[in-house]
């Protein structure tokens, strides 16, 4: 069974995306095997008010009852907006959400925002992964109009000062509550960490995916099971601002020395199960 | 692939303890089709089933040296890795060049059915530049790779184009394409280095050499892909390999329909994952796929008789 932990519909706005609906997005499914994906409204990561896009992607879910069967939703929650509880209470006891997903980046706020905190609590007593993206798109080839890459009180805006997040950066939230789920994928960056912090991270209940492109020459997917753990991994594409596939060959290209068959099968959807719950 | 609990297994077993699980208990009740339609796609046969050329590889640069990339590229059935290792420091000096080139050459004696040589140089040592492409091509190397010590375009550059058209000879050059970095919005600074040649000068030096063929490096290298493919729609001798970090949805959909399917080479810059991926998650058909992972570079090889059998 396959399991794709990280995909969306909705849109990017400075670029178009194709496979961007549940019924494309289900053909894509289709056509490379994938049984179940978490499903998200891209679109709440620009609404200030989020809940629009939850509703957007529960009407959508709802239009055909294959779709039912084949996505599993994570809502998107802003925890600095008002409403945000009772918009993740909604998502949860009427709209079926099955995890939270959380754009810190996007939605202007810090990693140790009390809100946020809350939020993660919040979620780690109702049993629902938090899923956060070290980033959603390579900055080097960034809109002018995407979050700012420059110093706005700088008299001239033409130095950069903003970095794309590692996992350094997300540190921060599991050591404030360490346990609760979570999810954080697409891995574009820096995956070193010290060692109080990778034996936290081997402690919590934390699932990487696989759709970064940081995991290649010293961090291979073979080495990283070894250093964080084999439940530690699973199946994501980060489609459809990624191809669909590359999540997959870094599983499935591994040897049998690297990743037996019970291994691969945690990966193709077993740790995804476990976090979500189902 | 072997999958231990096959479908049916599990969605008799969970059916799914999930469903009425999805949507809030919206599909509880209905009879949900579980596995119809779903195909039984085995990523790992479809990637053994092409021969495939790696347009712009290398070795001893940022991962390893060449035992790394024929581990990579026996995993993913990648046939011959065309390899250079450019000298990545703005001085770009005959000694720096040479000493790249050697390890090129080593490499291509430890695997000679696998790795074919490009040279580096420097356009700034016109001398020593032209007696070094001498030197690697003697003993087998098959194009030219250069970095960013000197545009593309620049008239210090034409010599070494000229000679690529006598030996009919592909040059791969490194280039960009970001904010600040191409025709547009250079307002910004990107800290890169202004010498990078961007899809204006390719355009410009295609133009003044239409017999040359000119490589245009790693669309999936973090740059605008939408803004390279539309600059060269026009221009017949600009190739773009398809390699880089950032393995885009629709970016090979979208060259193709820009540039064609002769222009397209598949290549990994060392993102072994993406570079396949990409490809064989894209539209592209039956004959497309063999054209991009290995025929379309077989073609700019055989036009200087160096193609493989």
């Amino acid at each position: 069974m396959l399991l794709d932990i990280n995909s969306y519909i909705g849109h990017w706005p400075f670029k178009q995306l194709k496979y961007n609906t549940c019924a494309s997005r289900l053909e894509t499914m289709n056509r490379f095997g994938v049984d179940l994906s978490v499903v998200s409204n891209l679109n709440g990561i620009f609404y200030k008010n989020t809940q629009s896009a939850n509703v957007e992607l529960y009407n959508e879910l709802k239009s055909d009852i294959q779709f039912s069967s084949r996505f599993i939703p994570f809502a998107v929650i802003n925890p600095i907006y008002a409403g945000w509880m009772d918009d993740l209470e909604n998502c949860i006891t009427k709209l079926g959400m099955k995890g939270v997903r959380v754009y810190p980046q996007y939605h202007d706020y810090s990693i140790t925002d009390p809100g946020f905190i809350q939020l993660v609590k919040v979620c780690r007593d109702r049993g629902l992964p938090v899923t956060i993206d070290m980033r959603m798109v390579d900055s080097r080839q960034r809109s002018w109009m995407d979050i700012p890459v420059f110093d706005y009180n700088a008299p001239v805006k033409t130095d950069i000062i903003f970095r794309e997040w590692n996992l350094q950066n997300i540190m921060p939230v599991i050591r404030e509550v360490p346990d609760a789920r979570f999810i954080i994928v697409n891995l574009a960056n820096s995956i070193r960490l010290n060692i109080e912090d990778l034996a936290l991270i081997r402690k919590a209940d934390v699932v990487f995916d696989t759709s970064g492109r940081s995991l290649m020459g010293d961090d291979t997917l073979s080495e990283l099971l070894k250093r964080f753990g084999s439940e530690k991994f699973a199946f994501g594409s980060h489609s459809p601002i990624l191809d669909y596939l590359t999540g997959l060959l870094r599983i499935e290209s591994m040897n049998g020395s690297e990743a037996d068959d019970e291994t691969k099968e945690r990966l193709r959807s077993g740790n995804a199960r476990r976090i979500i719950g189902i | 692939m072997s999958r231990k609990i096959d479908r049916r297994t599990f969605f008799e077993r969970s059916a799914v303890s999930s469903a009425g699980l999805f949507l809030g208990g919206m599909v509880a009740g209905c009879s949900v089709k579980k596995s119809e339609g779903i195909s039984d796609y085995d990523v790992m046969a479809e990637v053994m089933r092409y021969r495939k050329i790696d347009a712009h590889e290398h070795v001893d640069l940022y991962s390893g040296g060449p035992e790394v990339q024929i581990d990579f590229a026996d995993r993913l059935g990648i046939e011959r890795l065309v390899v250079s290792k450019p000298v990545t420091t703005q001085t770009g000096t005959p000694d720096e060049f040479r000493e790249a080139n050697d390890h090129i050459l080593k490499a291509m004696k430890l695997y000679p059915d696998r790795i074919m040589g490009q040279v580096t140089l420097n356009p700034q040592y016109l001398k020593e530049s032209m007696e070094e492409i001498k030197r690697c091509v003697d003993q087998g190397m098959v194009g030219i790779k250069v970095y960013y010590q000197v545009k593309i375009n620049d008239p210090l550059f034409y010599p070494i184009i000229e000679k690529s058209i006598d030996l009919k000879m592909l040059i791969l050059m490194h280039a960009n394409c970001q904010l600040g970095m191409a025709g547009y919005r250079m307002k910004y600074d990107t800290h890169l280095n202004p010498n990078t040649s961007l899809p204006e000068d390719f355009v410009e030096a295609a133009k003044r050499y239409p017999e040359a063929m000119l490589q245009y490096a790693h669309t999936g290298g973090g740059g605008d892909w939408e803004y390279a493919c539309k600059s060269f729609r026009d221009y017949p001798n600009i190739y773009v390999d398809t390699s880089g970090s950032n393995n885009e949805g629709n970016m090979i959909d979208f060259a193709l329909e820009y540039l064609g399917e002769d222009r397209l080479f598949f290549g990994t810059d060392t993102s072994y994952y993406q570079g396949v991926g990409d490809v064989l998650a894209s539209e592209l058909n039956e004959v497309q796929r063999k054209k991009i992972f290995f025929e379309n570079y077989n073609a700019v090889l055989r036009k200087g008789g160096r193609d493989v059998a």
